[in-house]
């Protein structure tokens, strides 16, 4: 994984407005990590919406039957110990 | 007298809507008229396929299946918000009431308590 500039750790659903406030602040070089609520962001392919790497944690999003989208979300969904490389290979980390 | 349980926030993120629904079991295992709607984010509780083995809490969808037993009337989905995160037949729980007018739903209760 090249290194992170920023990793932007999101676990707000979509509708909260911390969520758009975490989106306009994403600069090239970052990634979103979506992780508890956040994940519901998936349905809505916000993965595609955005210029950066986009990660699901994997047991919010099939805890949520969100693992059985026909479509497959083109977020790479990672489990506990990638997320902990994620954050570690990142040089800053924001926790919205 | 009936009673309508409005849930609008996602589940497994906060306690709020378990607190409500317990609230609406409890309501009709007293013989009360309660019905359930599911709007904004709430409207994911009713998505099948929930398997929350991994972030050990038990799966709202499991609970809701209890509803009708409970003697709950009716389980309602607002269809804006059940379109805004994709909410297709195929993978919304049986026995699902999809409406437009969530206004008028309200109106035609007597006592409406939102969760959280």
């Amino acid at each position: 994984m090249s290194d992170i500039k920023t990793l932007h750790i999101l676990n707000k659903p979509p509708e909260h407005p911390r969520t758009q406030q975490c989106l306009e602040a994403l600069n090239p070089g970052d990634a979103l990590l979506l992780i508890e609520n956040a994940v519901l962001a998936i349905t809505m392919s916000v993965e595609a919406e955005v210029a950066v790497p986009v990660f699901a944690l994997a047991p919010d999003v099939v805890a949520r039957g969100l693992g059985q989208s026909p479509r497959g979300a083109s977020a790479s969904l990672v489990d506990f110990p990638v997320m902990v490389n994620l954050t570690a290979s990142a040089q800053n980390v924001i926790s919205w | 007298m009936s009673t309508l349980i409005v849930i609008d926030q996602p589940p497994y993120g906060s306690w709020a809507g378990r607190e409500a629904l317990d609230m609406a079991f409890s309501l009709a295992a007293f013989d009360q008229s309660v019905s359930l709607l599911f709007t904004g984010a709430g409207v994911n509780w009713l998505r099948t396929y929930q398997d929350t083995q991994e972030i050990q809490q038990k799966s709202v969808e499991r609970n809701l299946a209890a509803a009708s037993v409970f003697g709950v009337e009716a389980i309602y989905a607002d269809e804006a918000a059940s379109r805004l995160y994709r909410l297709m037949p195929d993978n919304t729980m049986a026995g699902v009431t999809v409406i437009k007018d969530r206004a008028a739903l309200l109106r035609q209760h007597s006592h409406v308590a939102f969760a959280g």
